[in-house]
């Protein structure tokens, strides 16, 4: 094994090995010293009840600016800008990256395009469909046929599979059509450095003023080539129709999407987002051999311009589907799998260290904040839940007689329950303000949906364990292992 | 407008960044500031503001049966009822008193010590006027538990009635009579099938069989075994239900529960009146008896007698 491989494995075992060894530590401490373990679950479970009260205020403050900017009208704001900044020289260029969606999901996709308040002549969307899905070409066609004359332009790409250098994964298509987009935008003579790009997810819905959001960021940001834009993502599309723990999950990711929007030193990209197409050329477009492209496309601009690069968040919505399948267990499958392989972009630390090493323009803090941030958002999402549900009674059932006699094996319980009750408060704004963030009630669903929408949250101590830390725990073992992960898209319909 | 520093520098920073640094460093503030309160009171310290000191106290936990007593300590009553865990307690002995409302009072002294937890926690409160039943409805001279199939036996031995209900009183049927001839009898055994019962004085020993359809069955169903010869002192039935084992003044011996039956002995005894339990799960039986030892004098022994059915003499 080379010297390059060899510290490639390394770093793909550190976060694995830092999980672990946080759980083996704490399990062989309630058999060993439990009277210490209990003395770390409850300087843990305070830190946790500081932290949530933290990013609960967090989220307040992203809610609150995804509230104050809901109604404004982005496309004014642009043509209220001076002359020079001429926001009619952007386009829009559009990748959807398919697979198997089907035209149910599709179709809302480009319909939600054709709704945006942003001049349709200035935008350029890119179906980029997988040659080795049997029905791409039917569907291309059925969707060139419906919505060829609504933009400037709309071409269909297909991605042939097993090119060199490529896996399986989203990045290799949208990489593919964003190539042969830029074929497109030379033959008009179209310069990059006015084109935005937008990759977005198959199902995802922008909202009418998104586009005219992003052009007003870009005219106004400095360095606007320098930035990647994120917008708020948002599970809305079937919100309604979704079983209560997927509903659950998602609109906690969305929560997680918005505190970290206020973090902008921990902020990338996720999911749908958009940037310079001058940048993604220069940085040779998205990998084409890594499942978590969203955010390794980010980590390579900011490896590109030594560390001057930065996520500007948009507090504007991209609504996309649930995950969620025709029963229980199916569903639990389905978002079992979805969030490892949100988790699987723990890839993102070898990635990041490794380039890091050989970097000399990048400071010292920065080599060595950014990859600690990284590190650390991925172990305590792997050990967290953990900690609390399985790790904290561990003391009182292993710790024995002697440790029962002790004050602190007698408060152990109580104390990490009462902290963990001050939560209940926090979860009460959780619940509040994932009230508001819905789509109104559609006429087929009955009020009391309404209820159960509240009610549901009370099952999120069963969820956390399960959706939570043990998809994290999952992925980041698969990469200390070495058993890479390959991408599998999340199946997504809609109810008929 | 969003930009993006990546310092944490107040003066130069967005509106909302200058919020969430001073969040964060108020965060860290109440973290550090609470924990060693937190870890104070969950390992038994208490922090005394007169003195900023902690000291280090223990814990008393409470329960009693029933709940809901309240708690004096010393002299002084305190808020929690039982079960309650009385924390930051000096280390010391405390007078505790435990009353509730209708029960006898739980006086007590405990001991307190540092750093542990002292349980009290097996309290029964007594009531003042405790529920008392009767359960028989006819008379009776004397009654057994049946305690694996939660019935009660009473026997009325001057009419040699036999009586069954359950634990409660409840159900309560006459199930045999015992016949005239075994008069003033000393004790009733009733089967391990629970269809028989025998009864027995010095010389005889009567079976009657117990009615399943709530019919008395002391007809010619019913029967007795003379034994003249020696006292019985106890019986006891096989696990087959259908033998005796017949602890006399002289010998053990086992017969059939059936008219005429005839006696087999197994052993001679020579002890009088030897004190013997039967284990019908094994039928083994366990009895004392004496043994003259090579010193010349008399000791007793506990023997154990197998009466399973492969050792079975029968």
């Amino acid at each position: 094994m080379n010297k390059n491989k060899k510290i490639k494995r390394t770093l793909e075992i550190i976060p694995g090995a830092i999980s672990w060894g946080i759980i083996i530590f704490f399990v062989a401490m309630s058999v060993f010293k439990p009277v210490a373990c209990a003395i770390l679950v409850i300087i843990f479970c305070f830190y946790w009840i500081i932290r949530t009260v933290y990013l609960t205020t967090l989220l307040i403050m992203a809610y609150r600016k995804l509230a104050l900017q809901k109604d404004r009208n982005w496309l004014e704001d642009c043509q209220n800008l001076s002359p020079h900044k001429n926001w009619q020289r952007i386009y829009h260029l559009v990748i959807f990256p398919v697979y198997n969606e089907g035209l149910d999901v599709l179709r809302p996709s480009l319909e939600a395009l054709k709704q945006s308040h942003y001049p349709k002549d200035k935008m350029i969307i890119v179906m980029a469909f997988e040659e080795r899905n049997r029905d791409c070409r039917d569907k291309a066609s059925c969707l060139e046929d419906e919505f060829k004359g609504a933009f400037l332009h709309y071409l269909s790409s297909f991605h042939p599979d097993g090119l060199p250098g490529e896996t399986r994964n989203k990045g290799a298509n949208a990489t593919w059509a964003a190539k042969e987009a830029k074929e497109l935008l030379d033959s008009h003579k179209i310069p990059y450095e006015d084109v935005l790009i937008s990759c977005f997810d198959a199902d995802t819905c922008p909202d009418k003023e998104y586009f005219a959001c992003l052009t007003y960021h870009f005219l106004t940001s400095a360095k606007p080539h320098q930035a990647s834009y994120q917008p708020m993502p948002v599970y809305n599309n079937n919100v309604w129709y979704a079983p209560s723990f997927a509903r659950l999950v998602e609109i906690s990711a969305s929560f997680c999407q918005m505190i970290e929007s206020i973090r902008l030193e921990k902020f990338v990209t996720f999911s749908s987002h958009s940037m310079s197409f001058k940048t993604l050329i220069e940085i040779n477009y998205w990998p084409t051999d890594m499942i978590s492209d969203d955010s390794v496309v980010y980590w390579k601009a900011f490896l590109f311009y030594n560390g001057n690069y930065r996520v500007i968040p948009l507090y504007i919505t991209v609504s996309m589907d649930m995950a969620y399948s025709s029963n229980f267990f199916k569903t639990i499958w389905i978002q079992y799998k979805q969030k490892r392989r949100w988790a699987w972009g723990v890839e993102n630390f070898p990635f990041l260290v490794s380039r890091l090493l050989n970097n000399k323009n990048i400071s010292l803090a920065n080599k060595i904040r950014r990859p600690f941030n990284l590190l650390e958002s991925h172990v305590t999402w792997a050990v967290w839940a953990v900690i609390i549900t399985v790790i904290a009674p561990l003391p009182i059932l292993l710790g024995g007689a002697f440790f029962a006699q002790m004050p602190i094996g007698y408060n152990l319980p109580r104390v990490t329950g009462l902290l963990l009750n001050f939560t209940l408060g926090t979860s009460i704004i959780w619940i509040l303000l994932s009230r508001t963030i819905l789509p109104p009630r559609p006429k087929d669903v009955k009020w009391i949906k309404n209820i159960v929408l509240i009610a549901e949250w009370i099952i999120v101590p069963l969820i956390i364990l399960l959706l939570g830390s043990t998809p994290a725990l999952d992925a980041q073992t698969r990469l200390l292992l070495g058993r890479y992960m390959q991408f599998q898209t999340t199946r997504k319909w809609r109810k008929k | 407008m969003q930009s993006y520093t990546g310092r944490v520098n107040i003066g130069g920073m967005l509106p909302e960044q200058k919020i969430r640094a001073i969040l964060y460093y108020l965060s860290l503030l109440t973290f550090f500031l609470g924990l060693p309160f937190i870890l104070s009171g969950a390992l038994g310290y208490k922090f005394d503001p007169h003195t900023f000191k902690f000291t280090k106290t223990g814990l008393l936990s409470l329960k009693t049966q029933p709940a809901g007593a309240a708690i004096y300590l010393g002299e002084k009553i305190l808020n929690p009822k039982t079960p309650a865990s009385l924390e930051e307690l000096l280390p010391g002995k405390y007078n505790l008193k435990v009353e509730l409302e209708g029960y006898y009072p739980w006086i007590g002294e405990v001991l307190v010590e540092a750093g542990k937890v002292t349980r009290v926690e097996k309290i029964i409160l007594f009531p003042l006027r405790p529920l008392i039943k009767q359960l028989n409805i006819d008379r009776l001279t004397s009654f057994w538990i049946d305690e694996e199939k939660n019935n009660i036996y009473y026997a009325d031995e001057e009419n040699g009635n036999v009586y069954r209900s359950d634990l409660g009183g409840g159900r309560y049927e006459k199930i045999a009579t015992c016949l005239p001839e075994v008069s003033a009898p000393r004790k009733y055994k009733v089967s391990w099938d629970r269809n028989k019962v025998a009864c027995f004085n010095r010389s005889k020993i009567g079976v009657s069989f117990c009615d399943t359809h709530k019919e008395l069955a002391s007809g010619p169903r019913s029967f007795v075994v003379p034994h003249p010869d020696e006292a019985i002192i106890d019986i006891f039935w096989h696990s087959d239900s259908y033998h005796l084992v017949v602890i006399t003044n002289s010998s053990i011996e086992v017969l059939e529960a059936q008219p005429n039956a005839v006696a087999v002995s197994l052993v001679k005894l020579n002890k009088k009146n030897v004190p013997s339990f039967y284990d019908k799960n094994t039928d083994i039986l366990y009895f004392l008896d004496s043994q003259l030892a090579q010193d010349g004098k008399t000791y007793d022994n506990l023997y154990q007698l197998k009466l399973e059915s492969r050792f079975s003499p029968f």
